[in-house]
């Protein structure tokens, strides 16, 4: 086939008035990381642009005789390291340099000249989960950095995260080893599942899951909000009084249950890829589901039926948990394991919730505060759970979501003091059903 | 002799050389077959000197590495430049080139080097740059069984071809464009407007939460795995194919079928099966702008990551206007310069 170059050019040139084919004005440094389990090696890779290659070669070359020489290439090797920091679990290690090799200043002013630095840092013994900070300000004000890891060599290492700032002079890395025992790994008669949650880790996709609900303010609330009317009887299209200790623990029992059983089913079809589901219109979902039994609490919507429709949301709230584990992106044979340890780590988060709420519930339903506690409560899902349809519907943020976190953040200082106040009401009870009639909304 | 026996012979004279020309014809068409015969003729073509300098042993992995996205007056890569050719010497050369790659490989490499003569002509005659200054070489003796390499490449353009017997493999390959959108003779060329325009597309086609894991939060200057990054593996990042749906899936194989479709038919179709294979396996991320100027290609960075496979593109600030200039990668961890073959 001929080229084409034969024939007259009738050219229009997009193009910029610069034509230079090389690195211009930023000096890029690149760094790859690579993990073993008792030290980090670096190779770094330092390549100033034209326009700033003056500045930087009269750093190195410091006597100004167009010779890097050994002692100055050491030098300023000493001085990049210095401005490095490395973080291992909050704790710095001091990286070692191991080589060092400089191109020349011609290269260098033409910006293609690249320095070659490889470092080396102890790692002392640590856990099973790990954190390493690595950080780089060597001349921040002109520099493009990149950070990446190796996929570590070391099969017992298995990278969790990486986050980096927006200039990647910050890069953090979270990483697992194993070996190292955690206690959910020890159990030995599960080996094979365990090892089925593969890259991750049983042990962290468990906590996933545990922090999953510990942090999705949404879920739990739907959950408090179906719990709020439980101990309840249901009086014409009101909420009544106690309606004694063995109802309401079979009430919440079933509660749990059924939201249990629904999110587990829905979780398992989505994250073995049966079902995908955007996830936009779920979010919509899970507020709305908050919406509903938040006016449950209010008024009776559907009493007697509270386990059908929690096992009902429970199927929404399970194609979210299961966008969860798709971000972790694991494949079709670790997935096995991950539902599992997810889903263990889901109930127990919940398990603990109800443990730490049902006491105060059940105490203080049986005394006249109730009504404002069911009434206040519902209103504040009902309120939270308006501003989420709203955001997440017309992607109009407001200040709700920032306020239910900032009280989500000190749950554990109002489930103890809920719990303090219902055992204060307690005490000063008066016998008698029919005080609990008096409702704040009549 | 009988009209029996006349037409018996005449049947097995048919039936051998419909035979003969099965044999023959099934051999000359095969791939490898074309290239080295071209690669062959093109040796013919040449002095003993030239030659020499043409060819490097298969051993020689100096050579084997020596490419670049910069210009040739930077990063002095072997063989034989087209300007140290005679006109049938280029023509028999840029043969070889052409029997390695697809017709749309070929044409994608020449809107490359026409862009470069552009860039030439538009920066004052600057001899760094033009279509004469791009090498083509041999790591190895051209052969139908022994393993070998074609290296066609120069500024922007690094072609590693690597055969061995029925395989090829183009991996590492480099490709770049400045600029990147050109008008010649009333046609507009962008060399990598397919590469820009289907990602763009994929990554309009993700929904909002596959997007928040495909859009990392930092900037991406250059490649990571560019020339001199051979044998690294990164740790993946961004959205697993997993997590996408079959259309998406699809969406990212076209991608990358960008570069795997550089190289002849049969072994791009080869390789395509390969990537299919392992697709949910790979990863998609980005860094930068989620949105193009119509007819310009993008000013982001993305990197596609599988078991066998890295691309990288990553638009360049020289220039003044990133969607002009381009440097793009294609990788194969486990094969870059087959060596996953060879080592068998």
């Amino acid at each position: 086939m001929k080229l084409r170059f034969a024939a007259a050019f009738a050219v229009v040139v997009l193009l910029g008035a610069s034509a230079f084919a090389h690195r211009l004005d930023e000096y890029l440094q690149a760094t790859i990381l690579s993990v073993e389990k008792d030290h980090v090696e670096g190779s770094m890779r330092l390549i100033p642009g034209v326009a700033v290659s003056s500045m930087v070669i009269g750093s190195i070359d410091t006597n100004a005789d167009g010779i890097i020489s050994e002692t100055e290439g050491q030098a300023y090797a000493r001085r990049v390291i210095s401005e490095l920091s490395l973080i291992i679990d909050g704790n710095p290690s001091k990286p070692r340099i191991v080589s060092i090799a400089f191109p020349t200043v011609a290269e260098m002013r033409e910006g293609v000249g690249e320095i070659h630095f490889e470092f080396v840092a102890d790692l002392p013994a640590g856990g099973s989960e790990r954190k390493l900070v690595f950080e780089n300000h060597h001349q921040e004000r002109i520099a493009a950095y990149l950070v990446n890891c190796l996929v570590p060599r070391d099969k017992g290492i298995q990278v969790v995260a990486q986050k980096r700032n927006e200039n990647q002079s910050f890069y953090e890395l979270d990483y697992q080893v194993s070996g190292a025992d955690s206690p959910t790994l020890s159990h030995h008669w599960w080996p094979n599942l365990l090892r089925s949650t593969g890259a991750v880790g049983f042990g962290s996709i468990f906590r996933l899951g545990m922090r999953h609900i510990a942090e999705g303010t949404d879920h739990l609330l739907f959950l408090l909000a179906l719990l709020l009317p439980a101990p309840l009887l249901v009086i014409g299209w009101r909420w009544g009084g106690f309606a004694g200790t063995r109802h309401a623990v079979l009430q919440i029992l079933k509660v749990v249950t059924a939201f249990t059983v629904g999110h587990s089913l829905t979780l398992a079809l989505a994250a073995w890829g049966w079902v995908h589901v955007p996830s936009r219109p779920i979010e919509v979902l899970i507020a709305i589901s908050i919406l509903v039994s938040a006016v449950h609490a209010l008024r009776p919507l559907f009493p007697g039926r509270e386990a059908a429709v929690a096992g009902f949301f429970g199927l929404i709230h399970g194609l979210a948990f299961a966008a969860t584990l798709g971000q972790l992106g694991l494949g079709r044979w670790e997935r096995l394991g991950s539902i599992l340890a997810f889903n263990l780590g889901i109930e127990t988060m919940q398990l603990i919730v109800v443990g730490a709420i049902m006491p105060s519930l059940l105490l203080m339903s049986s005394t006249r505060a109730y009504p404002s506690l069911r009434v206040s409560g519902g209103l504040f899902a009902g309120f939270a759970a308006l501003g989420w349809i709203v955001e997440r519907l017309l992607g109009v943020s407001n200040t709700i979501d920032a306020v239910v976190e900032t009280i989500a953040r000190h749950a554990v200082w109002i489930a103890a003091v809920l719990f303090l106040m219902s055992i204060v009401c307690w005490l000063l009870r008066k016998d008698g059903v029919a005080e609990f009639t008096a409702d704040p909304l009549d | 002799m009988n009209p029996f026996w006349m037409r018996t012979a005449g049947a097995v004279c048919a039936l051998a050389l419909v035979c003969s020309w099965f044999t023959v014809g099934g051999h000359t068409s095969t791939a490898t077959s074309r290239v080295v015969s071209a690669a062959n003729t093109f040796l013919s073509t040449l002095d003993e000197k030239q030659r020499q300098g043409v060819m490097f042993p298969f051993n020689d992995d100096k050579q084997r590495a020596n490419w670049s996205n910069l210009p040739v007056t930077m990063v002095p890569r072997g063989g034989l430049s087209l300007k140290e050719l005679n006109s049938s010497q280029r023509a028999a050369a840029m043969a070889v080139v052409a029997a390695a790659l697809s017709p749309k490989g070929y044409e994608k490499v020449q809107e490359i080097v026409e862009g470069d003569e552009l860039l030439k002509a538009s920066s004052g005659n600057n001899p760094m740059f033009g279509k004469d200054l791009y090498y083509i070489s041999f790591v190895g003796k051209p052969s139908e069984n022994d393993p070998w390499m074609l290296q066609f490449g120069g500024h922007h353009l690094a072609l590693n071809v690597t055969i061995a017997g029925d395989q090829g493999i183009l991996t590492p390959t480099l490709d770049g464009a400045q600029p990147a959108l050109y008008t010649i003779n009333g046609k507009t060329v962008r060399p990598l407007g397919q590469e820009s325009d289907k990602a763009l597309a994929l990554l309009n086609a993700l929904d909002e939460s596959q997007r928040k894991q495909a859009i990392l939060s930092y900037q991406l200057a250059d490649l990571v795995l560019g020339p001199g990054q051979d044998g690294k593996t990164i740790q993946p990042e961004g959205l697993k194919a997993a997590a996408m749906n079959d259309r998406e899936r699809a969406m990212l194989l076209d991608v990358i079928s960008e570069w795997a479709n550089i190289a002849q038919e049969s072994t791009a179709a080869a390789r395509m099966g390969e990537l299919k294979a392992d697709i949910n396996e790979t990863w998609f991320a980005w860094s930068g702008p989620v949105t193009a100027t119509p007819g310009h290609n993008i000013t982001a960075y993305y990197r596609i990551q599988g078991p066998h496979v890295v691309i990288e593109y990553a638009p360049q600030k020289l220039g003044g206007d990133p969607s002009m200039h381009v440097h793009a990668m294609y990788r194969d961890p486990t094969n870059d310069y087959g060596r996953g073959v060879n080592k068998k």
